[in-house]
Protein backbone atom coordinates (compact mmCIF):
# COMPACT_ATOMS: atom_id res chain seq x y z
CA UNK A 1 0.00 0.00 0.00
CA UNK A 2 1.66 3.48 -1.24
CA UNK A 3 2.44 6.09 1.79
CA UNK A 4 -0.16 9.05 1.65
CA UNK A 5 2.25 12.06 2.87
CA UNK A 6 1.13 15.71 4.08
CA UNK A 7 2.98 18.52 1.59
CA UNK A 8 2.32 21.41 0.20
CA UNK A 9 2.44 23.23 -3.22
CA UNK A 10 3.61 26.43 -3.48
CA UNK A 11 3.76 28.17 -6.86
CA UNK A 12 2.16 30.40 -9.33
CA UNK A 13 -1.18 30.58 -10.72
CA UNK A 14 -0.45 30.01 -13.73
CA UNK A 15 -0.52 25.97 -15.37
CA UNK A 16 -1.11 24.57 -11.44
CA UNK A 17 -4.03 22.75 -12.68
CA UNK A 18 -1.76 20.15 -14.25
CA UNK A 19 -0.16 20.47 -10.85
CA UNK A 20 -3.33 19.22 -9.42
CA UNK A 21 -3.93 16.93 -12.45
CA UNK A 22 -0.69 15.07 -11.75
CA UNK A 23 -1.39 14.74 -7.81
CA UNK A 24 -4.83 13.36 -8.68
CA UNK A 25 -3.42 10.84 -11.22
CA UNK A 26 -0.80 10.05 -8.73
CA UNK A 27 -3.49 9.04 -6.10
CA UNK A 28 -3.23 11.72 -3.70
CA UNK A 29 -5.72 14.59 -2.94
CA UNK A 30 -5.60 18.47 -2.48
CA UNK A 31 -7.05 19.33 0.49
CA UNK A 32 -7.07 22.32 0.42
CA UNK A 33 -6.25 25.09 -1.80
CA UNK A 34 -5.62 28.67 -1.98
CA UNK A 35 -5.53 31.41 -4.97
CA UNK A 36 -3.70 34.58 -3.56
CA UNK A 37 -3.35 37.01 -6.00
CA UNK A 38 -0.48 35.61 -8.43
CA UNK A 39 0.47 32.56 -6.16
CA UNK A 40 -1.36 29.32 -5.35
CA UNK A 41 -0.96 27.34 -2.14
CA UNK A 42 -2.19 23.27 -2.29
CA UNK A 43 -2.15 21.31 0.72
CA UNK A 44 -2.10 17.76 -0.44
CA UNK A 45 -1.51 14.27 0.63
CA UNK A 46 0.93 12.76 -2.11
CA UNK A 47 2.14 9.26 -2.37
CA UNK A 48 5.60 9.24 -0.63
CA UNK A 49 7.35 8.04 -3.64
CA UNK A 50 6.71 10.59 -6.05
CA UNK A 51 7.48 13.29 -4.06
CA UNK A 52 10.43 13.94 -6.46
CA UNK A 53 8.03 13.48 -9.80
CA UNK A 54 5.70 16.59 -8.39
CA UNK A 55 9.07 18.53 -7.65
CA UNK A 56 10.37 17.57 -11.45
CA UNK A 57 7.05 18.15 -12.48
CA UNK A 58 6.90 21.73 -10.80
CA UNK A 59 10.51 23.14 -11.59
CA UNK A 60 10.06 24.75 -14.81
CA UNK A 61 6.58 26.56 -12.97
CA UNK A 62 8.93 27.59 -10.44
CA UNK A 63 7.00 25.53 -7.73
CA UNK A 64 7.91 24.48 -4.37
CA UNK A 65 6.92 21.19 -3.00
CA UNK A 66 7.59 21.43 0.97
CA UNK A 67 6.56 18.62 3.45
CA UNK A 68 3.94 19.84 5.93
CA UNK A 69 3.01 18.12 9.04
CA UNK A 70 -0.02 19.56 9.82
CA UNK A 71 -1.85 18.97 6.55
CA UNK A 72 -5.23 17.51 6.87
CA UNK A 73 -6.07 18.61 10.54
CA UNK A 74 -8.12 20.99 12.05
CA UNK A 75 -6.48 22.18 15.07
CA UNK A 76 -8.65 24.70 17.99
CA UNK A 77 -6.26 27.75 18.87
CA UNK A 78 -8.13 28.22 22.21
CA UNK A 79 -7.72 31.90 23.59
CA UNK A 80 -9.41 33.20 27.01
CA UNK A 81 -10.91 35.92 25.55
CA UNK A 82 -11.26 37.79 22.02
CA UNK A 83 -10.38 40.99 23.61
CA UNK A 84 -7.41 43.44 23.03
CA UNK A 85 -4.90 41.81 25.63
CA UNK A 86 -4.85 38.18 23.68
CA UNK A 87 -5.47 39.28 19.95
CA UNK A 88 -4.37 40.19 17.59
CA UNK A 89 -0.90 39.00 18.99
CA UNK A 90 0.07 35.23 20.16
CA UNK A 91 -3.35 34.04 19.11
CA UNK A 92 -3.44 35.32 15.64
CA UNK A 93 0.63 34.91 15.04
CA UNK A 94 0.48 31.09 16.53
CA UNK A 95 -2.98 30.06 14.50
CA UNK A 96 -1.40 31.90 11.35
CA UNK A 97 2.28 29.77 11.87
CA UNK A 98 -0.20 26.98 12.27
CA UNK A 99 -1.69 27.30 9.42
CA UNK A 100 1.25 27.79 7.26
CA UNK A 101 2.58 24.16 8.69
CA UNK A 102 -0.57 23.03 6.86
CA UNK A 103 -3.02 22.55 9.48
CA UNK A 104 -6.42 24.66 9.58
CA UNK A 105 -7.01 26.69 12.46
CA UNK A 106 -10.18 27.52 14.27
CA UNK A 107 -9.97 30.39 16.84
CA UNK A 108 -11.90 29.80 19.46
CA UNK A 109 -12.36 32.54 22.07
CA UNK A 110 -13.64 31.55 25.68
CA UNK A 111 -16.55 33.93 26.97
CA UNK A 112 -15.09 33.98 30.38
CA UNK A 113 -11.84 32.24 30.12
CA UNK A 114 -10.08 35.30 31.68
CA UNK A 115 -8.93 35.36 35.45
CA UNK A 116 -7.73 33.12 38.10
CA UNK A 117 -10.89 32.44 39.92
CA UNK A 118 -13.16 33.24 37.60
CA UNK A 119 -12.36 31.67 34.54
CA UNK A 120 -14.75 28.92 32.86
CA UNK A 121 -15.58 26.75 29.86
CA UNK A 122 -19.25 26.57 28.73
CA UNK A 123 -20.71 23.25 27.03
CA UNK A 124 -20.82 25.58 23.80
CA UNK A 125 -16.98 25.74 23.97
CA UNK A 126 -16.51 22.36 25.30
CA UNK A 127 -18.61 21.06 22.46
CA UNK A 128 -16.80 23.17 19.97
CA UNK A 129 -13.25 22.45 21.09
CA UNK A 130 -14.17 18.38 20.96
CA UNK A 131 -14.95 18.61 17.31
CA UNK A 132 -11.20 19.18 16.62
CA UNK A 133 -8.20 17.20 16.13
CA UNK A 134 -6.34 18.72 19.08
CA UNK A 135 -6.44 22.06 21.09
CA UNK A 136 -3.71 24.43 21.69
CA UNK A 137 -4.21 26.24 24.77
CA UNK A 138 -2.68 30.10 25.20
CA UNK A 139 -2.22 30.39 28.58
CA UNK A 140 -0.63 33.82 30.34
CA UNK A 141 2.18 34.80 32.13
CA UNK A 142 1.78 33.53 35.93
CA UNK A 143 2.46 29.51 37.19
CA UNK A 144 -0.16 30.09 39.79
CA UNK A 145 -3.13 31.47 37.99
CA UNK A 146 -1.71 28.33 35.08
CA UNK A 147 -2.08 26.22 37.57
CA UNK A 148 -5.48 27.87 39.28
CA UNK A 149 -7.64 28.01 36.00
CA UNK A 150 -5.89 25.15 33.70
CA UNK A 151 -8.26 22.75 35.33
CA UNK A 152 -11.31 24.35 34.83
CA UNK A 153 -10.78 25.08 31.10
CA UNK A 154 -9.77 21.30 30.02
CA UNK A 155 -13.34 20.16 31.95
CA UNK A 156 -14.25 17.63 29.78
CA UNK A 157 -12.23 18.17 26.30
CA UNK A 158 -11.04 14.81 25.31
CA UNK A 159 -8.83 16.21 22.45
CA UNK A 160 -4.91 15.99 22.77
CA UNK A 161 -4.15 19.92 24.40
CA UNK A 162 -1.05 21.37 23.71
CA UNK A 163 -0.25 24.25 26.56
CA UNK A 164 1.36 27.12 25.86
CA UNK A 165 2.22 30.00 28.55
CA UNK A 166 5.14 32.26 30.09
CA UNK A 167 6.47 29.71 32.60
CA UNK A 168 9.21 27.16 30.84
CA UNK A 169 8.21 23.82 29.66
CA UNK A 170 9.24 22.25 33.35
CA UNK A 171 7.59 24.51 35.05
CA UNK A 172 3.84 23.86 33.22
CA UNK A 173 4.89 19.97 33.17
CA UNK A 174 5.01 20.17 37.00
CA UNK A 175 2.34 22.18 37.58
CA UNK A 176 -0.31 20.72 34.95
CA UNK A 177 -1.98 17.89 36.73
CA UNK A 178 -2.61 15.27 35.05
CA UNK A 179 -0.76 15.56 32.26
CA UNK A 180 -1.48 17.28 29.02
CA UNK A 181 -0.39 15.99 25.47
CA UNK A 182 2.39 19.00 25.07
CA UNK A 183 4.03 21.99 26.14
CA UNK A 184 5.59 24.85 24.97
CA UNK A 185 6.94 27.38 27.49
CA UNK A 186 8.00 30.80 27.04
CA UNK A 187 4.92 32.26 25.01
CA UNK A 188 2.68 34.31 27.51
CA UNK A 189 0.68 37.26 26.73
CA UNK A 190 2.80 39.06 24.45
CA UNK A 191 1.68 42.68 23.13
CA UNK A 192 3.90 42.82 19.91
CA UNK A 193 4.39 40.84 16.70
CA UNK A 194 6.40 37.49 16.84
CA UNK A 195 9.34 38.68 15.15
CA UNK A 196 12.50 38.37 16.63
CA UNK A 197 14.62 35.00 16.13
CA UNK A 198 13.67 33.49 19.70
CA UNK A 199 9.69 34.18 19.18
CA UNK A 200 9.73 32.60 15.53
CA UNK A 201 11.92 29.83 17.31
CA UNK A 202 8.88 29.67 19.71
CA UNK A 203 6.80 29.12 17.25
CA UNK A 204 8.59 26.11 15.52
CA UNK A 205 8.93 24.54 19.19
CA UNK A 206 5.21 24.70 18.69
CA UNK A 207 4.77 23.54 15.33
CA UNK A 208 6.79 20.43 16.22
CA UNK A 209 4.86 19.78 19.28
CA UNK A 210 2.06 19.70 17.74
CA UNK A 211 3.39 18.02 15.04
CA UNK A 212 4.86 15.12 17.73
CA UNK A 213 1.19 15.02 19.53
CA UNK A 214 -0.90 14.63 16.15
CA UNK A 215 1.84 11.76 14.87
CA UNK A 216 1.12 9.91 18.09
CA UNK A 217 -2.51 9.94 17.78
CA UNK A 218 -1.84 8.93 14.02
CA UNK A 219 0.36 5.73 15.28
CA UNK A 220 -2.67 4.99 17.60
CA UNK A 221 -4.93 5.33 14.43
CA UNK A 222 -3.04 2.79 12.29
CA UNK A 223 -3.32 -0.20 14.47
CA UNK A 224 -6.99 0.31 13.55
CA UNK A 225 -6.82 2.39 10.42
CA UNK A 226 -10.32 3.94 8.97
CA UNK A 227 -12.55 2.67 7.23
CA UNK A 228 -12.12 5.11 4.74
CA UNK A 229 -9.12 7.64 4.27
CA UNK A 230 -11.31 11.30 4.97
CA UNK A 231 -9.21 13.06 2.21
CA UNK A 232 -11.21 10.86 -0.03
CA UNK A 233 -14.35 11.00 1.24
CA UNK A 234 -13.67 14.54 0.54
CA UNK A 235 -13.24 13.88 -3.10
CA UNK A 236 -16.18 11.91 -2.93
CA UNK A 237 -18.79 14.39 -1.43
CA UNK A 238 -17.08 17.58 -4.00
CA UNK A 239 -18.18 15.15 -6.47
CA UNK A 240 -21.56 13.92 -5.50
CA UNK A 241 -22.60 17.22 -4.23
CA UNK A 242 -21.88 20.15 -6.20
CA UNK A 243 -23.42 22.67 -3.61
CA UNK A 244 -20.45 22.04 -1.98
CA UNK A 245 -18.39 23.46 -4.57
CA UNK A 246 -20.90 26.87 -4.95
CA UNK A 247 -19.94 28.05 -0.82
CA UNK A 248 -17.81 30.57 -0.19
CA UNK A 249 -16.03 29.40 2.60
CA UNK A 250 -12.31 29.01 2.49
CA UNK A 251 -12.11 25.17 3.19
CA UNK A 252 -16.14 24.18 2.40
CA UNK A 253 -15.49 20.71 3.09
CA UNK A 254 -12.22 20.86 6.03
CA UNK A 255 -10.95 17.67 6.33
CA UNK A 256 -9.78 16.09 9.83
CA UNK A 257 -7.86 13.27 10.72
CA UNK A 258 -10.80 11.00 11.48
CA UNK A 259 -13.15 12.73 9.87
CA UNK A 260 -14.78 15.83 7.73
CA UNK A 261 -16.72 18.81 8.44
CA UNK A 262 -18.86 19.98 5.74
CA UNK A 263 -20.10 23.16 5.71
CA UNK A 264 -23.85 22.95 4.56
CA UNK A 265 -26.92 22.66 6.99
CA UNK A 266 -27.55 19.43 8.67
CA UNK A 267 -31.06 18.82 8.41
CA UNK A 268 -31.56 19.38 4.39
CA UNK A 269 -28.19 17.86 3.53
CA UNK A 270 -27.23 14.72 6.40
CA UNK A 271 -29.83 12.01 4.46
CA UNK A 272 -28.13 12.68 1.14
CA UNK A 273 -24.72 12.32 2.33
CA UNK A 274 -25.99 9.66 4.62
CA UNK A 275 -26.73 7.56 1.18
CA UNK A 276 -24.00 9.08 -0.83
CA UNK A 277 -22.24 5.74 -2.18
CA UNK A 278 -18.52 5.59 -1.33
CA UNK A 279 -18.04 2.22 -3.21
CA UNK A 280 -19.97 -0.45 -4.63
CA UNK A 281 -22.72 -1.31 -2.06
CA UNK A 282 -21.05 0.88 0.73
CA UNK A 283 -22.61 4.02 1.52
CA UNK A 284 -21.21 6.65 3.98
CA UNK A 285 -23.82 5.64 6.50
CA UNK A 286 -22.48 2.44 6.76
CA UNK A 287 -18.74 3.55 7.30
CA UNK A 288 -19.31 6.83 9.28
CA UNK A 289 -21.13 8.57 12.02
CA UNK A 290 -22.87 11.96 10.41
CA UNK A 291 -23.49 13.99 13.05
CA UNK A 292 -24.60 17.46 13.66
CA UNK A 293 -21.49 19.94 14.28
CA UNK A 294 -21.93 22.61 17.45
CA UNK A 295 -20.21 24.95 14.71
CA UNK A 296 -23.24 26.77 13.07
CA UNK A 297 -25.08 24.38 11.41
CA UNK A 298 -22.64 22.40 10.10
CA UNK A 299 -22.58 18.16 9.15
CA UNK A 300 -19.80 16.60 11.12
CA UNK A 301 -19.05 13.48 9.79
CA UNK A 302 -16.94 11.01 12.21
CA UNK A 303 -15.55 7.77 9.98
CA UNK A 304 -15.65 4.43 12.29
CA UNK A 305 -12.34 2.47 12.37
CA UNK A 306 -12.33 -1.19 10.58
CA UNK A 307 -12.69 -2.72 14.01
CA UNK A 308 -16.26 -1.58 13.96
CA UNK A 309 -17.12 -1.61 10.24
CA UNK A 310 -15.26 -4.58 9.04
CA UNK A 311 -15.74 -2.26 6.03
CA UNK A 312 -12.08 -1.01 4.52
CA UNK A 313 -12.12 1.33 1.55
CA UNK B 1 12.28 49.55 27.40
CA UNK B 2 10.90 53.12 27.12
CA UNK B 3 13.06 55.58 28.28
CA UNK B 4 11.26 56.88 31.09
CA UNK B 5 12.97 58.14 34.16
CA UNK B 6 11.62 56.09 36.75
CA UNK B 7 10.32 52.17 35.30
CA UNK B 8 9.68 49.53 38.05
CA UNK B 9 8.02 46.10 37.66
CA UNK B 10 7.61 44.23 40.86
CA UNK B 11 6.18 40.50 41.52
CA UNK B 12 7.07 37.61 43.34
CA UNK B 13 7.18 35.48 40.12
CA UNK B 14 9.92 36.63 38.62
CA UNK B 15 8.85 34.78 35.08
CA UNK B 16 5.61 37.25 35.32
CA UNK B 17 7.56 40.19 36.61
CA UNK B 18 9.92 39.74 33.19
CA UNK B 19 6.64 38.81 30.79
CA UNK B 20 4.74 41.97 32.13
CA UNK B 21 7.81 44.48 32.24
CA UNK B 22 7.77 43.67 27.91
CA UNK B 23 3.79 44.37 28.56
CA UNK B 24 3.95 47.37 29.81
CA UNK B 25 6.55 49.46 27.26
CA UNK B 26 4.70 47.34 24.60
CA UNK B 27 1.66 49.37 25.38
CA UNK B 28 2.99 52.73 26.29
CA UNK B 29 4.81 52.39 22.90
CA UNK B 30 1.67 51.11 21.00
CA UNK B 31 -0.20 54.05 22.59
CA UNK B 32 2.29 56.62 22.59
CA UNK B 33 2.63 57.34 26.01
CA UNK B 34 6.39 56.82 26.51
CA UNK B 35 6.68 60.93 26.49
CA UNK B 36 3.72 61.83 28.51
CA UNK B 37 4.80 59.33 31.42
CA UNK B 38 7.56 60.51 33.41
CA UNK B 39 7.64 57.75 36.04
CA UNK B 40 5.47 54.35 36.48
CA UNK B 41 5.86 51.23 39.19
CA UNK B 42 3.79 48.78 38.86
CA UNK B 43 3.40 45.70 41.26
CA UNK B 44 1.47 42.78 39.83
CA UNK B 45 0.78 39.51 42.84
CA UNK B 46 -1.52 37.02 41.09
CA UNK B 47 -1.70 34.90 44.27
CA UNK B 48 -3.62 38.00 46.27
CA UNK B 49 -4.34 38.76 43.35
CA UNK B 50 -3.63 42.14 42.79
CA UNK B 51 -2.30 44.71 40.18
CA UNK B 52 -1.54 48.71 41.29
CA UNK B 53 0.21 51.31 38.79
CA UNK B 54 1.22 54.05 39.94
CA UNK B 55 3.30 57.03 38.02
CA UNK B 56 3.36 60.56 37.35
CA UNK B 57 3.00 62.56 34.21
CA UNK B 58 5.46 64.48 32.29
CA UNK B 59 3.90 68.45 31.57
CA UNK B 60 1.03 67.87 29.99
CA UNK B 61 1.08 69.06 26.37
CA UNK B 62 -0.35 72.12 25.15
CA UNK B 63 -3.55 73.59 23.07
CA UNK B 64 -2.93 73.70 19.54
CA UNK B 65 -3.64 77.29 18.54
CA UNK B 66 -4.49 77.80 14.93
CA UNK B 67 -1.32 80.09 14.48
CA UNK B 68 0.71 77.05 15.23
CA UNK B 69 -0.21 75.48 11.63
CA UNK B 70 -1.79 78.13 9.30
CA UNK B 71 -0.35 81.77 8.50
CA UNK B 72 -3.42 84.31 8.22
CA UNK B 73 -3.14 86.92 4.85
CA UNK B 74 -6.08 89.40 5.82
CA UNK B 75 -7.31 91.14 2.58
CA UNK B 76 -9.65 93.72 2.16
CA UNK B 77 -12.88 91.54 1.68
CA UNK B 78 -11.76 88.35 2.32
CA UNK B 79 -8.86 86.23 5.16
CA UNK B 80 -6.76 83.03 3.61
CA UNK B 81 -5.81 81.00 5.91
CA UNK B 82 -2.83 78.81 4.26
CA UNK B 83 -2.09 75.44 6.14
CA UNK B 84 1.39 74.54 6.84
CA UNK B 85 0.29 70.99 8.64
CA UNK B 86 -3.19 69.07 7.68
CA UNK B 87 -2.97 66.92 11.07
CA UNK B 88 -5.48 69.20 12.86
CA UNK B 89 -7.72 70.57 9.45
CA UNK B 90 -10.85 68.66 10.76
CA UNK B 91 -10.86 69.90 13.80
CA UNK B 92 -10.27 73.35 12.38
CA UNK B 93 -12.97 72.93 9.97
CA UNK B 94 -15.48 72.41 13.20
CA UNK B 95 -14.58 75.43 14.79
CA UNK B 96 -14.57 78.23 11.93
CA UNK B 97 -17.79 76.29 10.94
CA UNK B 98 -19.24 77.23 14.39
CA UNK B 99 -17.53 81.07 14.18
CA UNK B 100 -18.56 82.05 10.77
CA UNK B 101 -20.98 79.79 9.94
CA UNK B 102 -20.80 76.55 7.04
CA UNK B 103 -21.51 78.39 3.89
CA UNK B 104 -19.22 81.22 5.04
CA UNK B 105 -16.31 78.88 5.11
CA UNK B 106 -14.72 78.11 1.57
CA UNK B 107 -12.12 75.75 1.00
CA UNK B 108 -10.49 75.68 -2.75
CA UNK B 109 -7.96 72.83 -1.90
CA UNK B 110 -6.15 70.96 0.70
CA UNK B 111 -4.13 73.61 1.91
CA UNK B 112 -6.37 76.81 1.53
CA UNK B 113 -9.34 78.62 3.34
CA UNK B 114 -11.05 81.19 2.63
CA UNK B 115 -13.32 83.38 5.14
CA UNK B 116 -15.15 86.30 4.86
CA UNK B 117 -13.40 89.78 6.12
CA UNK B 118 -15.06 92.39 8.56
CA UNK B 119 -16.38 89.97 10.98
CA UNK B 120 -16.42 90.41 14.84
CA UNK B 121 -13.44 88.50 16.47
CA UNK B 122 -11.29 87.68 13.43
CA UNK B 123 -8.32 90.17 15.21
CA UNK B 124 -7.69 87.05 17.12
CA UNK B 125 -8.24 84.15 14.91
CA UNK B 126 -3.92 83.32 15.55
CA UNK B 127 -5.13 82.68 19.43
CA UNK B 128 -8.52 80.42 18.39
CA UNK B 129 -7.84 76.80 20.16
CA UNK B 130 -8.15 74.26 17.52
CA UNK B 131 -7.16 70.81 19.45
CA UNK B 132 -6.63 70.23 22.90
CA UNK B 133 -4.48 67.16 23.29
CA UNK B 134 -4.28 67.03 27.11
CA UNK B 135 -8.33 66.65 27.01
CA UNK B 136 -7.97 62.51 25.82
CA UNK B 137 -4.37 61.88 27.48
CA UNK B 138 -6.25 61.24 30.42
CA UNK B 139 -8.49 58.74 28.64
CA UNK B 140 -5.33 57.05 26.98
CA UNK B 141 -3.57 56.61 30.48
CA UNK B 142 -5.98 55.00 32.29
CA UNK B 143 -6.76 52.58 28.82
CA UNK B 144 -3.15 51.86 28.53
CA UNK B 145 -3.44 50.35 32.44
CA UNK B 146 -6.59 48.73 31.65
CA UNK B 147 -4.82 47.31 28.82
CA UNK B 148 -1.59 46.24 30.50
CA UNK B 149 -3.27 44.54 33.90
CA UNK B 150 -4.55 41.04 33.48
CA UNK B 151 -8.29 40.99 31.75
CA UNK B 152 -9.55 38.95 34.30
CA UNK B 153 -8.84 41.75 37.08
CA UNK B 154 -12.48 43.69 36.57
CA UNK B 155 -12.69 45.32 39.80
CA UNK B 156 -11.08 48.30 39.22
CA UNK B 157 -10.09 52.02 40.98
CA UNK B 158 -8.42 54.53 38.91
CA UNK B 159 -7.51 58.24 39.97
CA UNK B 160 -5.95 60.57 37.56
CA UNK B 161 -5.03 64.23 39.11
CA UNK B 162 -2.63 66.82 39.03
CA UNK B 163 0.20 65.03 36.86
CA UNK B 164 -0.40 61.91 39.22
CA UNK B 165 -2.15 58.73 38.41
CA UNK B 166 -2.99 55.54 39.89
CA UNK B 167 -4.71 52.15 38.68
CA UNK B 168 -5.98 49.45 40.86
CA UNK B 169 -7.38 46.36 39.89
CA UNK B 170 -8.32 42.85 41.45
CA UNK B 171 -10.67 39.77 40.72
CA UNK B 172 -12.22 39.96 44.51
CA UNK B 173 -13.46 43.45 45.70
CA UNK B 174 -10.67 45.92 47.00
CA UNK B 175 -10.18 46.47 50.60
CA UNK B 176 -11.26 49.92 51.68
CA UNK B 177 -7.69 50.95 52.75
CA UNK B 178 -6.69 49.99 49.16
CA UNK B 179 -4.94 52.94 48.66
CA UNK B 180 -3.34 53.43 51.77
CA UNK B 181 -2.24 49.55 51.49
CA UNK B 182 -1.09 48.89 48.33
CA UNK B 183 -1.15 52.61 46.18
CA UNK B 184 0.77 55.09 48.87
CA UNK B 185 3.64 53.08 49.41
CA UNK B 186 4.31 52.95 45.39
CA UNK B 187 4.25 56.25 45.64
CA UNK B 188 6.79 56.68 48.49
CA UNK B 189 8.96 54.57 46.18
CA UNK B 190 9.06 57.04 43.06
CA UNK B 191 10.10 59.72 46.07
CA UNK B 192 6.15 61.36 45.36
CA UNK B 193 3.39 61.91 47.90
CA UNK B 194 -0.12 61.67 47.02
Amino acid sequence: MTTLVPVTYKGGVYRHDEIMDLIDDLGGYVVQKHVMAQDVVLQSFVPRDDIELIRAVAKPLAGQVTEAPLVGTEIAVVSPSLEIHHLPHTSCDIAEYLRRSGAKTNMVGLARGFGKRIANLNDEERDVINEHDLAVYMLGNFEECIQHKFPVLRRGIHVPIVVTGAPDRETLMRIIDPPVEGYVGGIGRIMHRFKRPEELAKLDELVDEVSRVLDARRDVLAKDPLSVFPPRLMTIIEEELPEVTLLTHPTPVTVQMEGLRVKLPYEYYAPEIRSLEVTEGVTVGDIAEVTPSRMRNYILIRVKPFSETRILV
Amino acid sequence: MPPLNYFVVESPDDVGRRAYERVAGDVLQDLDLIKVIDRLHIYVDPKIPIFVAAGVLRHMPRAIYLGDFANVKRGDTEIVLDIGDETYLAPLLRVLWEIYGKENVEQPDRFTIVLPAGMAGEEDLEQVVVADPSETLHKDVIYAMQYMAPEGFKVRRQYIREGKFYYVASEDTLPDDVVERWVMPLFEKMGVTL
